[in-house]
């Protein structure tokens, strides 16, 4: 079986990299290929998703909730039935307005076990088998 | 939580702590330094046998968002609450990466724009941030964390300063250009390579050595490195490797005294974590590390340059989401930590640093935080309090045998730029990372409030400071106003005048100077820098 595809994006233009990079490892460890591609916009996430063809993208946000807004709008208007979940520093404002949207929000202190098992509850919502596994 | 008796317990440098210590712990090497007095070589005991007696440290916040009038007033805030100094932050987006607020990718994200310090594109930004501040007799930062901003943000600094009246060569403070946020904790869509980098921050030292002898050139930030991932031992050996990039620079220019280099790198950042014993002994291992440096690679031995200056940061990155109120309490350790260490100044993280730039209250709390320490607990009343202790002794000697392991480890990578050209370091820190969320997740180690004790009685809300909304608008605007107003054909001659300098060999200082007194803009400027030496090549994904 094909590993499924996770794409992590940042939406802003600050380049901490600390946790998408320990995200996109337990994820590969979890048998996911990670594409991380950095700081983009969002016609650049929106066409990363098309290009790799992804199962589920990963935001990472740590400025205005609207940057993320605006590339989740991109994301939803070409790829409606792609999942996404996000991560950063957001405030728990920002957080509420995400899961609004069906977005689930994982701030600094989450554990890496629930996002890999939410990587997988994301992708196949009717299996909670790990996705990536052979 | 009660440990198994058995269980090995390592620091964070991954040294093995014993249930208690005596003198035959003490390594051999680090025998001899213990009966010296601070202000002795080699210094691990302090700067002055008075200490903090003769001058307490700085209370020195990170400060600034949204407009330069925002920030303006922020510090002014900070100044009237106790701060003893000041630091402006320059926004990350239009900052660091040498962008005007109408460059495409600022403008796919104007939202962001002032998040994270004021947006300063040109001169006028400046002198607007800076009004009725104490520049003569305050010590202040003029921003430029990131290498390729630095010689602007302290050319709009110091061409403010010399319009206000004030002589360049009296002026104290300092920039920052830092490699380690620069090419390894936080790293920009565009930057220039790392070799131009080494010859912008030479270029400073070189100047600031030439006309400004109060001001730290460049202050390299072991910070940077530690809350990227480096254990505290390679936070040390990452930073003297890296400092032996300058000084070896400047040796080769032979254009300025060595002695005036040392001097101008001998102010460093350091991160204070939560680890107590093991941060105050790394604070004394740097300085004695900085005084073995000197004398063995460079034969410096006078005391006013080969006693290291520390600036402390506590870590950002020790602060929780979770029950925010806690972050009061670990601001107040790893501030005390730093103290304890005998560090010259101090900035304490906001309780709301997990969540965004402090809020006024986090703001003051951390000033308030450092005044508590000062003023109620007579931890400046003795220099070393923790001197001649078999444990700290023995951490001090440890970390200074690890550390110039580490540093030798640089060296064989072929240096410090290496290292961060070929993602030697960032590896370092990743691998750092991933244990130390393991140890998390496996229960480990506990963090309150997040991996235990997680109730929370009467839950503190707070939701992270947003700073103004007009901040793109107004940049914009501004941006507009000062082209159209500006002496086009001088703004592009100066534009022209640095080009020819980054294409050749001569300083970039006096051009830069010259640009931003005509009123040249951050983004034309980066742009120059782009044309010429074109973008570093990132190592790793993030």
């Amino acid at each position: 079986m094909e590993h499924k595809r996770i794409l992590m994006a940042k939406t802003g233009l600050d380049g901490h990299w600390r946790g998408p990079t320990i995200v996109a490892r337990a994820l590969r460890d979890a048998g996911y290929e990670v594409i991380m591609i950095g700081m983009a916009t969002s016609d650049e996430i929106v066409r990363a998703c098309i290009d790799e063809d992804v199962d589920l993208v990963g935001l990472n946000i740590g400025g205005h909730i609207k940057v993320a807004l605006r590339a989740i709008e991109a994301i939803k208007l070409e790829r409606p039935d792609l999942p996404i979940f996000a991560g950063g520093t957001i405030t728990p404002a920002s957080a509420r307005q995400l899961e609004s949207l069906g977005i689930e929000v994982y701030p600094p202190g989450s554990q890496l076990a629930d996002i890999v098992v939410a990587a997988g509850r994301l992708i196949n919502s009717d299996s909670f088998s790990q996705a990536g596994e052979d | 939580m009660k440990k198994s008796e058995s269980e090995q317990i390592r620091s964070a440098s991954g040294i093995e702590l014993k249930t208690f210590y005596t003198k035959d712990d003490i390594p051999k090497a680090h025998e001899p330094y213990i009966n010296t007095s601070p202000g002795e070589a080699p210094y691990h005991r302090g700067f002055h046998k008075k200490g903090y007696r003769t001058k307490p440290w700085r209370i020195f916040q990170l400060s600034g968002f949204g407009k330069p009038e925002d920030e303006n007033e922020r510090i002014k805030f900070l100044l009237k609450n106790g701060e003893t100094g000041f630091i402006m932050e320059h926004d990350r987006n239009t900052a660091d990466h040498c962008y005007n607020v109408d460059h495409p990718q600022v403008l796919a994200r104007r939202e962001d724009v002032g998040l994270t310090g004021a947006v300063m594109q040109s001169v006028r930004d400046t002198a607007i941030c800076l009004e009725g501040l104490p520049i003569e007799t305050s010590f202040g930062h003029a921003g430029g964390a990131v290498v390729q901003h630095a010689p602007f943000a302290l050319a709009s600094y110091w061409t403010v300063a010399k319009k206000l009246g004030y002589q360049l060569s009296k002026l104290a403070g300092t920039g920052q250009s830092d490699f380690n946020l620069t090419y390894l904790g936080c790293i920009t869509k565009q930057q220039i390579p790392t070799k131009a980098g080494l010859r912008f921050n030479t270029d400073i030292i070189e100047f600031c050595g030439k006309e400004m002898p109060n001001w730290v050139p460049v202050s390299i930030a072991g910070y940077n490195g530690a809350d990227s991932g480096l254990t505290p031992d390679q936070e040390l050996g990452s930073l003297f490797a890296n400092a032996i990039e300058y000084l070896d620079e400047v040796q080769r220019r032979q254009s300025i005294p060595l002695e005036v280099a040392a001097k101008g790198c001998a102010g460093v950042s350091f991160r204070a974590s939560i680890h107590i014993f093991e941060e105050a002994a790394k604070m004394r291992a740097a300085r004695l590390m900085w005084s073995q440096l000197l004398k063995e690679r460079y034969n410096i031995t006078e005391p006013k340059i080969a006693n290291l200056r520390i600036h402390c940061v506590t870590a950002g990155s020790k602060m929780t989401y979770q029950q925010p109120l806690n972050n009061i309490v670990r601001g107040t350790l790893m501030g005390l930590a730093a103290v304890l260490g005998g560090v010259q100044s101090l900035g304490v993280s906001g309780y709301d640093e997990a969540l965004s730039i402090p809020s006024e209250h986090a703001h003051q709390m951390s000033v308030r935080i450092q005044q508590i320490l000062q003023e109620e607990t007579q931890l400046a009343a003795v220099t070393d309090p923790l001197g001649g202790s078999y444990y700290t002794e023995a951490l001090t000697g440890l970390l200074v045998e690890k550390a110039w392991t580490f540093f030798e480890e640089i060296q064989d990578q072929g240096g410090y730029l290496a290292c961060l050209d070929n993602g030697w370091l960032h590896a370092k820190a990743a691998e750092n990372q991933h244990l130390e969320f393991m140890e998390m997740e496996h229960g480990k180690q506990q963090l309150v409030g997040v991996t235990c004790a997680e109730e929370d009685a009467s839950p503190f809300q707070i939701d992270g400071f947003m700073g103004t909304d007009d901040a793109f608008d107004v940049a914009l605007e501004r941006l507009n106003t000062v082209k159209r107003e500006r002496h086009e054909r001088g703004a592009s001659a100066s534009l022209k005048a640095l080009e020819k300098a980054c294409r050749g060999e001569d300083n970039i200082m006096p051009p830069i100077m010259d640009a931003v007194a005509a009123e040249a803009t951050l983004g034309e400027i980066g742009d120059v820098y782009r044309e010429v030496f074109g973008d570093w090549n990132i190592p790793i994904q993030f």
